[in-house]
């Protein structure tokens, strides 16, 4: 699908419930999903890296305001006020939210300005929370100025502001928190029986087994369409193809995570509803000597060979042999999500003969005639670090291999266990890796990896370039250019061609038909089941019970 | 004997004691960061990470980590799990053990009831039509991989004629409240496909040993002065020929019976069976230190403690085995 039909889709997902919410009848329901992990921690702060926990989490707290259709993280019109029902910028640094006076947590208690602030210290704790209090960097102080209005003052003016306050931490209830050990809220009963202020209610929650919401009749959106949505967790791809085709489930997460996903990808039981993804798949580049870090890589620093790496590789098929026909192939570290924001910049396409000159010119030729490329005596051979538990990436590998191999590039695929992959490619002992990352729906976390600061921690290719880190620098504190800031990172990061991206994908999940008004987030696809309904005349006996 | 039994107890906690520290060394050698689970899908900052190594005491040397394992283990606290925000360990393993131990034992008792009868029948017709077919249906089973079997059996049997489920330990909308009839029906119901593939792929190996053993056995000098007695067949059979049999199948029984406790990951794995044998293999791939060892030392207790057991229930059948007075 071209991004411009994925963006109508996405949009009509977003639009049609409002419409048609009073036309679909009001049934109590049953939402089963199969999915491949199981949630650990549905409590806002307690799942930062954890995109189950946060699925199931956005089912039992609101956030202060959600992104709107558009995604967009700088926008401050496109916000959709939830918990919060207004805000107002006091001065470029201070924002104040109003709380909607008829939300309150499940067990009747109003929500207050008190737990806004008291989930936001929580979060921005290093101690208690140490990837969101990176996160929440630049939030200077939260403070309740009465029972429901709350203002959050920031240490520098900048256009993502409303996205840091309502996205990482939504409010917890105080009145109930307030008694425990701010360290132990992992494992105090809360965690698995939490007290939330959102549609749905934990009512059964056997781990490894079933997790059971049931919808909360007092929301105060108004009561959820679906009566309840169950999560079964099963971790083997094979047992979720196989639920689909016995008509167990109603949704999995992704199509395309499932091994032979041809065989149910037309199932007419299901619904199938392209949902631009958050990941995104690249291989970078490592620019330092893996034997010693503090000398430069003897291939890789000639961007010359970079892009002729790059051009020998038909990316678009790679990516959609792996990852489906949906998946749009960036330019730039750049998720689906991200795209939708950020003009790519001009496309590398496939082309084998370009790519031998740039080789040739740089001295990359066959001297001793062994099929391998040479340059001054050393081989044109590297090592591709790939995690062996993908099967998607490990077949990219190999087809990357047999890509360069004919054009007389000697790749050796290395397959490592995630722990191994992780700490080499921290430690920058690999050539080239084969990286799958989650990116939050900004932009702005784009200097951790492509920063020159954040060499040592998440630039694990030594990427460095102080234009790049200006230009991300200026765009996080802009107020009004952040977004032409940010493009004009990209592309110029992307000329530098640091790494071979590889995949941006999009989502295909499938649900079953009998569901109407069926929206699906990107950054939490199940977080508005609330607003789906059953079709008349369409349920089923699993929805009746 | 309480010498040989106070002796062999004293073996047995050493051997313990040190698969116990041999496995923990083994953990800490093997390459990969345990705090990949948590940074593998977001990137973690540098400082968060040096925060949660803090937090889980990776920043320590290992022996201050062992002393630190051993003396909780010693108070019954194995630590807290990394991959999952901090749960604790003995709480993960309670949730997974009762599964596994179901799944275990009961596969355990079809695949050496049948295993047993199996190979006692081939041994009284050796050489018949019968042993031979026997023989090649228990070896083609025992060579078949146990995870496609039971993607077979799964397609044939649950999607293609809906007789059983397609995974999980129980309905998932079955009511919490259901009488225990009907949760006891689901639940064996649920039990069928799972155990057939674990007794379907183990079973052979069972036979073979009881044929081998029986027909050692029915060699014996003590059986043909049984039948010039005038036994019944029956008698002769199970009571004399079978018990002389037993020894190697204690040994095998001993060497299956982790099997309880650890579970079958591959088996598991297809039917979304919640037991430890996935919980353990999800934390070795995520280098989740202290479930790794929590699941290891019961297996280990399992393995050490099922082999003890074999050489007391060998001893007790065949008294000469026992020490002398």
């Amino acid at each position: 699908m071209t991004r411009p039909l994925l963006g109508l889709a996405l949009w009509g997902s977003l639009l049609i419930p409002r419409a048609a919410l009073g036309q679909a009848s009001v049934l109590p329901g049953t939402l089963v999903i199969a999915v491949a992990r199981e949630a650990i921690s549905p409590v806002p702060t307690l799942w930062a890296s954890d995109h189950p926990s946060q699925e199931v989490s956005d089912l039992l707290f609101l956030h202060l305001a959600d992104l709107g259709p558009t995604l967009s993280t700088t926008d401050e019109s496109s916000f959709v006020p939830r918990l919060a029902r207004r805000w107002t910028r006091r001065d470029p640094q201070t924002l104040i939210f109003e709380l909607d006076p008829r939300a309150q947590w499940q067990d009747g208690v109003p929500v207050t300005a008190r737990d806004v602030v008291f989930a936001l210290e929580r979060a921005r704790n290093p101690n208690l929370s140490p990837q969101l209090a990176a996160l929440l960097g630049r939030i200077d102080r939260v403070t309740a100025r009465d029972n429901h209005r709350v203002e959050i003052h920031y240490r520098l003016a900048y256009a993502e502001q409303l996205y840091d306050a309502v996205f990482h931490a939504p409010p917890l209830p105080a009145h109930l928190l307030t008694g425990v050990a701010p360290e132990s809220l992992a494992t105090a009963p809360f965690r698995s029986r939490p007290v939330g202020n959102g549609p749905y209610s934990i009512t059964r929650w056997e781990p490894g087994k079933i997790l059971e919401l049931t919808a909360n009749p007092a929301f105060f959106l108004g009561k959820p369409g679906i009566h309840r949505v169950v999560f079964l967790p099963s971790p083997d791809p094979e047992t979720r193809v196989n639920l689909m085709l016995a008509g167990e489930v109603d949704a999995v997460e992704n199509l395309y995570s499932l091994p032979n996903w041809h065989r149910v990808e037309a199932l007419p039981a299901f619904h199938y509803y392209p949902v631009p993804g958050l990941g995104v798949v690249y291989s970078v580049f490592n620019q330092r000597d893996p034997a010693d870090t503090s000398r430069p890589h003897p291939i890789f620093t000639d961007p010359v060979v970079r892009q002729a790496l790059v051009q020998l590789l038909d990316r678009e098929v790679l990516s959609r042999a792996a990852y489906g026909n949906l998946t749009e192939v960036p330019d730039a570290p750049v998720s689906a999500v991200l795209g939708r924001a950020i003009t790519l910049p001009p496309h590398l396409a496939v082309d084998t003969s370009l790519s031998r000159r740039h080789l040739a010119a740089s001295g990359w030729l066959d001297h001793d005639e062994d099929g391998v490329l040479d340059k001054n005596g050393r081989p044109l051979a590297f090592a591709l670090m790939v995690p062996s538990v993908s099967a998607s990436r490990m077949a990219m590998a190999a087809t990357m291999q047999e890509a360069w191999r004919r054009a007389g590039v000697r790749v050796q695929v290395e397959p490592v266990e995630p722990p191994v992959y992780v700490e080499r490619r921290n430690a920058g002992r690999f050539d080239l890796d084969l990286y799958s990352v989650i990116q939050d729906p900004t932009p702005s976390g784009l200097a951790q990896s492509w920063s020159c600061a954040g060499i040592g921690g998440s630039n694990a290719g030594y990427f460095c370039d102080p234009v790049v880190d200006t230009l991300l620098a200026q765009a996080g504190r802009s107020l009004t250019a952040s977004h032409r800031l940010y493009q004009d990172a990209v592309r110029r990061l992307a000329e530098d061609v640091p790494a071979i991206f590889l995949a941006a994908p999009v989502n295909s999940v499938p649900v079953h038909r009998r569901f109407a008004n069926v929206v699906l987030r990107p950054e939490s696809f199940w977080a508005a089941v609330w607003q789906w309904r059953i079709l008349p005349g369409a349920e089923l006996e699993r929805d009746r019970r | 004997m309480i010498r040989w039994l106070a002796g062999r107890l004293l073996q047995t906690l050493a051997t313990y004691a040190l698969a116990v520290t041999l496995l923990f060394i083994m953990m800490r050698l093997t390459p990969g960061d345990p705090l990949a689970g948590l940074s593998d899908e977001r990137p973690l900052p540098a400082e968060a990470r040096e925060l949660l190594r803090r937090r889980y005491r990776l920043d320590q040397p290992v022996l201050t980590q062992y002393a630190d394992f051993l003396a909780g283990a010693l108070r019954g606290d194995l630590g807290v799990s990394i991959a999952q925000h901090g749960r604790p360990v003995t709480a993960l393993i309670r949730e997974r053990l009762p599964a596994t131990l179901l799944l275990g034992t009961t596969a355990l008792a079809a695949m050496f009831g049948i295993g047993i009868a199996v190979g006692v029948l081939q041994a009284t017709r050796a050489g018949s039509v019968t042993d031979r077919v026997l023989g090649i249906l228990s070896l083609t089973a025992y060579a078949t991989p146990s995870f496609w079997l039971g993607l077979v059996l799964t397609w044939a049997l649950a999607i293609e004629w809906h007789w059983f489920p397609v995974a999980f330990m129980h309905a998932p909308l079955l009511d919490p409240d259901a009488g225990w009839w009907v949760r006891l029906t689901d639940l064996l119901w649920h039990l069928v496909l799972p155990v057939t593939t674990l007794t379907l792929v183990s079973f052979g190996a069972v036979a073979r040993y009881q044929r081998a053993a029986m027909l050692e056995a029915l060699g014996l000098g003590a059986i043909r002065t049984a039948r010039t007695k005038g036994l019944r067949d029956r008698s002769i059979l199970w009571h004399h020929a079978w018990r002389n049999s037993v020894g190697p199948m204690l040994a095998l029984f001993g060497l299956w019976l982790p099997l309880v406790v650890a579970g079958s990951v591959f088996v598991e794995s297809v039917y979304a069976w919640p037991g430890l044998g996935t919980l353990a293999a999800e934390s070795i791939g995520s280098r989740d230190y202290p479930v790794i060892m929590g699941v290891a030392i019961l297996v280990s207790a399992v393995v050490i403690g099922g082999n003890l057991l074999a050489d007391l229930l060998h001893g007790w059948l065949d008294p000469r085995l026992r020490p002398s007075q």
